[in-house]
């Protein structure tokens, strides 16, 4: 398996600057993937990988080769790059059966007919979709569309797979089990993989490291667990999910850990510990981030790192959970309790924030 | 990179695929490709109206040393010419008007309502539109004389009445053959734009109050406005074209319009008037691009999202006992156009004389005369080749220009596109009269001219905008994830265009291979002026044989083209039914 490397790549269309120098290493085996709102440049960048647009400045490589380099004029064809790919239409060709559709990478390499069926074979038992072999494509669901598309993409091992937003023209428990299904495939075969979606949820179950993108730049690198729990920016905080992000200043500073600090924060009303991984000096401005689900209606207890008071001003039943809005003397503050909780208008409720959930970003 | 070395040793064939889709990816090459098709579309269309400008102002015919002057305009800005334009513009005008009424009705009736076996009668309805219209115009011409025509005889002989009932020599006539081809025309339009129409639209219109009728005036009729804008001026534009109809019934009646009156001057003249005739077509055509131009602001955003090709299911309306009413319209239509122009020239074929019906002129001597005339079989050999020939050589230009136009981003691709749409604006008479000029032009040793490769250029010319039309419609309907996923997994440019575009995209390449080979056949305008002798093709050995007046042979040449016309019809109808719909 190949590792991809992207180095200062970027892309413009006239003088619009689509993809703005980014710097991306993927590992051989990794699973990575590109996520951002639509329009920041995640498509674009996945079709440079792929040769099928150029890139417009700096180099990138797959395996040890250069395939991209506009400077010395290196543009590899995408016939040459030896990837697979799986588009967000499917590209199911309409004239052939599924047979034919899984086929033809090999067809176009012309190997041999019994390597064809055997491999051809295999791969649609990988993905279940050996009983529709001689089925036209056009007769098929849209899962068992994206199915076939996924088996067309690995039937020749290739290098790297790179797959457009695959899930996002399924229903939503399709999506769930397929996004499963598509990623133990995945780790077993061990294929390097450039994933691309807008829909976090899909992007923290699937991926070993996410690429948050905004306006053509990459934002932050990191796994699930580093980019929900430790955003780099308020940016890269509020994409994901809905957190509460409020207005705090610094009164003290200490080490935790290597890499990591702890500061004293007072805002309007309220003060507390929060954790954070950039340095802040005393009296500095800053954002605190409190995600929804840590915060929980109380009595004070002994040991919290901050809470609030404040009245409820709108009370929401989800089925699982009941969804709050609080109006605190620090703005609102929106959380999540269980659904049975009694909970009136105009009641004034204590809320506290679970233990070292506090996280500081720099406000902008 | 296990893969690739595979790769490198594939077969010569596979390396020669490589190796050209390489070179389309190359810049120069494809320069010098882009350039050629250029230049070669140039030739068919900015040539011939350039030479149209010179020779309009060149005193003496093609080939012939002459000078410069503006007599040619002069004659043209004249009164007799002015009724000429009055009276093209009044014709047309008249017949698109009548065929929309007719379109519009038999559109409503074959998707709006419950009448019985609207498919065939759909099928019926059109099918007026693929005959040549010399074919139904020598037919009518038998059928409506007022001496001895069937229609006439009959009517003398049942109410014993001393007039004739119908003179087709006259205006009336002339529209009356007119609207037998704009009907099924504009009726394709109307009939799409019906079905393409959101049935929740209407209905939207009922649950408010609305009413049937005005259901259909305020929701249904403006949102069909654009599609039927465009067939009418389409239809319009036809009309100025249109050479068969003012020839066999505006002619001998000394009603002249301006494709006659080009055709007249050059070929009925004791001296063929050659700038006037340049100058009436470079007119002619001026005031159709001006048309055009005028159709394309007008309809320049206006949505078409009326006629997206979405397939809804409109209401039908129950019509009760009236539905035989409705299907007998149909009926009439398909009998006066199709069934009775037939029926003549079978009667004429079978008779000694055409007029004299006795028991004792029966006779099959035209047929045997006419599979003895070589000169028969020779235009049938001609037609076929041309058709042949003519549409695979158009259609594969149209498939190419439109790659280039709707494919690529290639610079360029909207010089070549003009290019090919330009033949749009110039009546097949106007194109030849360019093109007697561009031949003569050549250097001495290309000679085109008398022979058969003057035709085949002039319908070449004359399709390619169709063909290109037809191609891009089938292109557009293919995503281009297609093409490009291809490439990911492995294929080249060539392989993909082979096995991906042109795959996918051949029914409509062979729907458009009948069409144009349909066009090649009944051509008359531009082929009376570019034929000699030996390179006759079967519509001027018609009218030929018409003009000598041997009405009886051309009844059996009408017959044996007739039934080629429906063969290839139901092959076309078959062809469209399993793959174009399939897809
Ligand atoms: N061929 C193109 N020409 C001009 N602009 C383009 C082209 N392709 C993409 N863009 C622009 O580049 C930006 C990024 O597009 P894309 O990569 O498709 O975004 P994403 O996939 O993240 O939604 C968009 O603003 C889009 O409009
Ligand atoms: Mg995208």
């Amino acid at each position: 398996m190949a590792e991809v490397l992207l180095e200062n790549v970027s892309r413009t269309f006239g003088g619009f600057t689509a993809v703005d120098g980014i710097h991306l290493h993927v590992a051989a085996g990794e699973f990575v993937t590109l996520l951002g709102p639509s329009g920041c440049g995640k498509t674009t960048t996945l079709r440079m990988v792929a040769g099928l647009e150029e890139a417009t400045g700096g180099r990138i490589s797959i395996g040890r080769r250069v395939v991209s380099e506009p400077a010395r004029h290196v543009h590899l064809a995408p016939d040459r790059r030896q990837l697979g790919m799986v588009f967000q239409s499917y590209a199911i060709w309409p004239h052939m059966r599924v047979f034919d559709n899984v086929a033809y990478p090999l067809q176009v390499r012309r190997r041999s007919t019994a390597e064809i069926r055997e491999r051809v074979d295999r791969a649609l038992r990988l993905v279940e979709m050996d009983r529709f072999a001689d089925r036209p494509a056009p007769a098929l669901s849209g899962g068992q569309q994206q199915r076939v598309a996924i088996a067309r993409a690995m039937v020749f091992e290739p290098e790297v797979l790179l797959l457009d937003e695959p899930l996002s023209n399924l229903d939503a428990r399709l999506r769930a089990q397929m996004g499963d299904e598509f990623r133990s495939l995945q780790r077993r075969l061990g294929i390097t993989t450039l994933y691309v979606t807008h829909d976090q949820d899909e992007a923290m179950a699937l991926s070993d490291r996410i690429v948050v993108m905004r306006g053509g730049r990459i934002l932050q690198i990191g796994t699930p667990t580093e980019i929900y729990q430790r955003p780099n920016s308020e940016a890269v905080a509020s994409f994901l999910g809905s957190p509460n992000l409020l207005d705090a200043v610094v009164t003290g500073v200490e080490a935790a850990a290597p890499d990591l600090s702890r500061f004293e924060v007072r805002g309007e009303g309220w003060q507390g510990i929060a954790y954070g991984n950039q340095s802040f000096s005393c009296g500095q401005s800053v954002r605190v981030l409190v995600r929804p689900e840590d915060l929980r209606v109380g009595p004070i207890s002994q040991d919290v790192d901050a809470a609030w008071r404040g009245e409820v001003i709108a009370s929401v039943y989800r089925g699982a959970r009941r969804s709050l809005r609080l109006r605190t003397s620090a703005g609102e503050l929106h959380f999540e309790v269980p659904a049975l909780t009694e909970m009136r208008l105009g009641e004034v409720v204590q809320v506290e924030a679970a233990k070292s959930s506090l996280w500081t970003v720099a406000s902008n | 990179m296990s893969t690739l070395s595979s790769n490198e040793v594939a077969t010569g064939s596979m390396r020669l695929g490589f190796r050209a889709g390489r070179l389309m990816e190359g810049k120069a090459p494809r320069r010098l490709a882009l350039a050629a098709l250029a230049l070669l579309l140039a030739f068919l269309s900015l040539y011939p109206l350039s030479m149209l400008l010179y020779g309009s102002l060149h005193t003496t015919p093609p080939g012939i040393a002459g000078t410069f002057d503006l007599s040619g305009y002069r004659q043209v800005f004249t009164w007799p010419t002015a009724l000429l334009f009055a009276n093209t513009v009044g014709i047309s005008l008249l017949k698109t008007i009548f065929s929309l009424l007719l379109a519009v009705l038999f559109g409503w009736i074959i998707s709006r309502t419950d009448t019985p076996m609207r498919g065939a009668l759909e099928v019926l309805i059109t099918l007026p539109f693929f005959v040549p219209p010399i074919l139904t115009a020598m037919a009518w011409g038998m059928l409506g004389n007022p001496q001895v025509g069937v229609i006439n005889l009959v009517w003398q002989r049942m109410f014993g009445s001393e007039t004739p009932l119908i003179n087709v020599y006259s205006y009336s006539g002339v529209v009356w053959h007119m609207v037998q081809y704009s009907t099924p025309f504009l009726f394709l339009f109307v009939v799409e734009a019906f079905r393409a129409m959101d049935p929740a639209l209407e209905e939207a219109s009922r649950m408010c109050g609305g009413s049937q009728w005005s259901t259909f005036r305020r929701v249904s009729l403006p949102l069909m406005m654009p599609a039927v804008i465009t067939a009418f001026l389409l239809s319009f534009i036809r009309g100025l074209e249109n050479f068969e109809s003012p020839l066999f019934f505006g002619t001998p009646a000394r009603i002249e319009v301006v494709t006659t009156a080009i055709y007249n001057s050059i070929h009925h003249q004791s001296i063929p008037n050659y700038q006037f005739a340049s100058a009436l077509s470079f007119v002619i055509m001026a005031l159709m691009f001006l048309l055009v131009f005028w159709q394309w602001r007008m309809l320049r955003g206006r949505s078409f999202q009326t006629v997206t090709g979405k397939g809804y299911s409109p209401r039908v309306i129950k019509l009760g006992s009236w539905r035989w009413l409705t299907f007998a319209l149909c009926m009439v239509f398909f009998l006066v156009s199709v069934v009775l122009p037939i029926g003549q020239l079978l009667l004429g074929s079978f008779f000694q004389f055409f007029g004299f019906y006795q028991w004792d002129m029966l006779t099959l001597d035209h047929y045997r005369s006419v599979l003895g005339n070589d000169e028969v079989w020779r235009a049938f050999r001609n037609t076929f080749l041309l058709g042949f020939g003519g549409a695979s050589v158009t259609m594969l230009l149209g498939s190419i220009v439109a790659y280039v136009s709707t494919r690529t981003r290639w610079s360029g691709r909207r010089l070549i596109d003009v290019l090919a749409w330009l033949p749009w604006m110039m009546p097949g008479m106007v194109l030849a009269v360019g093109f007697l000029w561009g031949f003569a032009f050549l250097p001495g040793a290309i000679t085109i001219y008398g022979t058969i490769w003057a035709l085949l250029i002039a319908y070449v010319a004359l399709g390619t905008p169709i063909s290109v039309r037809v191609m891009s419609a089938a292109y557009h309907q293919l995503s281009f994830d297609l093409e490009e996923c291809s490439r990911v997994h492995g294929a080249g440019w060539w392989q993909t265009l082979w096995r991906i575009l042109v795959a996918l995209a051949w029914p409509s390449f062979a729907v458009g291979w009948v069409l144009t080979f349909f066009g090649i056949m009944r051509e008359l305008s531009a082929s009376v002026l570019l034929y000699s002798v030996g390179s006759e093709v079967l519509s001027v050995v018609l009218l030929r044989m018409w003009e000598n007046g041997q009405a009886e042979a051309v009844s059996v040449v009408g017959l044996m083209m007739m039934s080629l016309v429906f063969l290839f019809r139901w092959v076309q109808l078959r062809l469209i039914k399993r793959y174009v719909n399939a897809l």
